[in-house]
């Protein structure tokens, strides 16, 4: 492990936030209707200096109102997503850990579905039945992977993966008892999808949500690499490994609830952006946490920029393709691996 | 090597006894032909079946007389009714909801996944599907192999859907009552044609789930249905139930929302919910509560489909309607119809 220093970690956040202004800048171009920089740099700049008054309505609608609160809860879900992901592969050592292994993802899936079921008339009724059904199935998976008081890995790994498959037969069988107009829009649900606007305050909440989160997760990110190399070796050198776990899992599942509850389940990201990271910048937390909230962040927002313009005005569901990207990426990375 | 030989002797014999059952299983006669010729043994001798060609081009052969029918589909379940020949239907889905009397009958499940057994118990003459409302393929091929005659109704306009009825009356040999209700129909949408000769179409977003935001396309006979109520759909797309881009629809600012709802109090109280978010808030029809919620009768390529359109042309051109302020009555109602009713957000805020 190279050693961190304050100078190298500020080089590699830097770099990647390069990437994901470029990425952002393109994303803001994109779209239903086409946008030239000049004029996305006009307008920006005059959303900035507080006079929003002089931008024409059709950018004040398209790229204020849409596009960039889009591309801002895509940012916030690849984040929350990736250090999920990051952290649950530490929790659990095991590199295919991420926030579906645990059910979490498949939990909030049962919530926002019998939310759509039984009270499709209130609005947001799938992000605040989403965010109660991760957080039902974090508490269920955290009791059932319990041995002896202390949390085992082994253990949480396997009531998740049930709880995930349990969860998993449960949608199917609430899907095919639906008419055919309600399963349309769940079945985009499902595979993940950022195209609903949120209330402004909601995304300032998912902020909030993140900031605490990764923040919880990165004070322990100088033990997590100790527990990494073995439980008992970290404890011998005075690391509160229960605490640690009890911490990184809660912080974890939060930031994995709250990506489910407004997006949907959206896979390949928490396990993809980790790995893909790790490679580039070793296996130090210290690093990978932050690096993979940016990684995360350009992951999704690229994903997403291609769900809303390969096939417009139709518009994929942003969860395939990550898929589609995400697989074949991922056999890739393992191939060079095994070299 | 004992024990696996015999696991093997114990393997075969099982295989041919479960051969066996098969074998014999396929040589007992299908219900279906069974109970047409006891029926028929009674009074008449067996007439030869009406050979037909249904709207998938496949050839079904109808028995004579006919006297089960079963629907797999809300849609056939309203013609049905609606061609006078329910007395004939001995059982539907379970969201075959019209008229009310259908909800009675006894069920065979859901459209997607009707349950075969407890199809071929009730020995049906003809299951008619609607390969284009909820049923699939894989029905009407199992309904084949196991010999119960299956007619499958398929319209992607309008005019199908009048061409439909009369198919469908002629094989259920009700073709006089087909062909009064399809012309009555054709003359109702010729009297909405002549109407709205000289109105501007109505550039309309007609919702079919709003998160995320689904609409239809032009393909689909809800976008025909639109286009003979002085109405098309600003969503251009050859898929039919395209997820569409909040950006696209802001950008082309519809005139109106049209929503589809059996409950339109539950599109009121979700229109009063969404429209402060974003997206919603943009668009000018939301501004100016231009949001009409049609019945979802216009979800159905069945008769009820011309009220409906006829509901949402008074809205959207009340001033082609100024001489008849009230929806014409009478038309022919063969079983006892209710009107569809059609109800507007406008000014209930």
């Amino acid at each position: 492990m190279k050693p961190l220093t304050l100078s190298r970690l500020f080089w590699i956040c830097g770099s990647l936030l390069t990437v994901l202004f470029v990425v952002v800048v393109v994303a803001l171009k994109v779209g239903a209707v086409p946008i030239s920089i000049a004029d996305l740099a006009l307008n920006l700049g005059r959303v900035i200096l507080g006079r929003a008054s002089q931008v024409p309505s059709e950018y004040r609608f398209v790229v204020f109102d849409l596009r960039l609160p889009r591309i801002f809860l895509a940012m916030l879900v690849g984040g929350a997503l990736s250090v999920s992901g990051t952290s649950f592969q530490a929790l659990l050592r095991n590199p295919l850990a991420d926030p579906y292994v645990l059910g979490v993802s498949s939990g909030g899936a049962v919530g926002a579905i019998m939310g759509l079921i039984f009270a499709p008339q209130i609005p947001l009724v799938a992000p605040l039945a989403a965010f109660l059904g991760a957080i039902a199935t974090i508490a269920a998976v955290y009791f059932l992977g319990r041995r002896k008081g202390q949390l085992d890995s082994t253990t949480l790994l396997l009531a998740g993966i049930i709880s995930a498959s349990f969860l998993s037969a449960v949608i199917s069988f609430l899907v095919t008892t639906l008419a055919g107009q309600n399963l349309r829009g769940i079945v985009f649900w499902l595979m993940g999808d950022l195209s609903t606007p949120l209330p402004d305050a909601l995304h300032w909440v998912l902020l909030a949500g993140l900031i605490l989160g990764v923040g919880a997760i990165y004070t322990t990110a100088a033990d997590l690499n100790v527990i990494t190399a073995g439980e008992r070796e970290a404890i011998h050198l005075g690391v509160d490994v229960t605490r640690v776990k009890l911490v990184v899992y809660v912080s974890a599942s939060l930031l994995t609830g709250l990506a489910v509850s407004v997006s949907g389940a959206i896979g390949y990201v928490g396990l993809l952006v980790p790995h893909a990271m790790r490679m580039l910048f070793g296996s130090d937390y210290r690093v990978l946490i932050p690096s993979s909230m940016i990684g995360g962040a350009i992951a999704l927002v690229a994903a997403d920029t291609l769900a809303r313009t390969v096939m417009k005005p139709t518009e994929l569901p942003v969860g395939a393709v990550t898929a589609i990207l995400g697989a074949p990426f991922f056999i890739y990375l393992l191939r060079r691996r095994l070299q | 090597m004992q024990i696996l030989f015999h696991r093997r002797i114990f393997t075969a014999s099982a295989f041919c006894a479960l051969a066996a059952i098969v074998a014999g299983a396929q040589t007992i006669p299908p219900p279906a032909q069974s109970s047409t010729t006891q029926t028929n043994s009674a009074d008449a001798k067996p007439a030869a079946p009406l050979i037909v060609k249904d709207d998938m081009e496949r050839l079904v052969a109808v028995p004579q007389p006919l006297k089960r029918i079963i629907s797999l589909a809300p849609s056939v379940t309203e013609t049905i009714y609606a061609l006078g020949a329910q007395d004939r239907l001995v059982a539907d889905t379970d969201v075959c909801s019209y008229p009310p009397a259908a909800q009675k009958l006894p069920k065979v499940g859901g459209p997607f996944t009707p349950n075969l057994e407890v199809i071929v118990s009730l020995k049906p003459d003809l299951v008619v599907v609607a390969a284009n409302s909820g049923n699939r393929k894989e029905t009407a091929d199992a309904l084949d192999l196991l010999h119960v005659p299956t007619y499958a109704t398929n319209a992607k306009t309008v005019d199908d859907v009048l061409n439909s009825i009369v198919k469908l009356g002629d094989v259920l040999g009700v073709g006089e009552q087909g062909r009064i209700l399809s012309e009555s129909l054709r003359a109702r949408l010729q009297e909405l044609h002549h109407r709205l000769e000289n109105i501007v179409p109505a550039r309309v977003l007609f919702v079919v789930w709003q998160e995320p935001l689904i609409s239809i396309g032009q393909e689909t006979y809800i976008a025909d249905a639109l286009r003979h109520a002085g109405a098309e759909s600003v969503i251009s797309t050859k898929q039919d139930w395209p997820k569409v881009s909040w950006e696209e629809v802001v950008r082309l600012q519809p005139a109106y929302l049209v929503f589809a709802s059996a409950h339109p109090e539950e599109i009121t109280t979700m229109m009063a919910g969404v429209r402060n978010l974003p997206g919603w808030r943009d668009l000018k029809a939301v501004e100016e509560n231009k949001i009409v919620i049609v019945s979802d009768a216009i979800n159905l390529p069945a008769p009820r489909l011309v009220d409906a359109i006829e509901e949402l042309a008074r809205h959207l051109h009340p001033e082609a309607f100024a001489d008849a302020p009230h929806a014409p009555a009478g038309v022919v109602h063969l079983a006892k119809r209710v009107p569809a009713s059609m109800h507007t957000a406008e000014g209930t805020r």
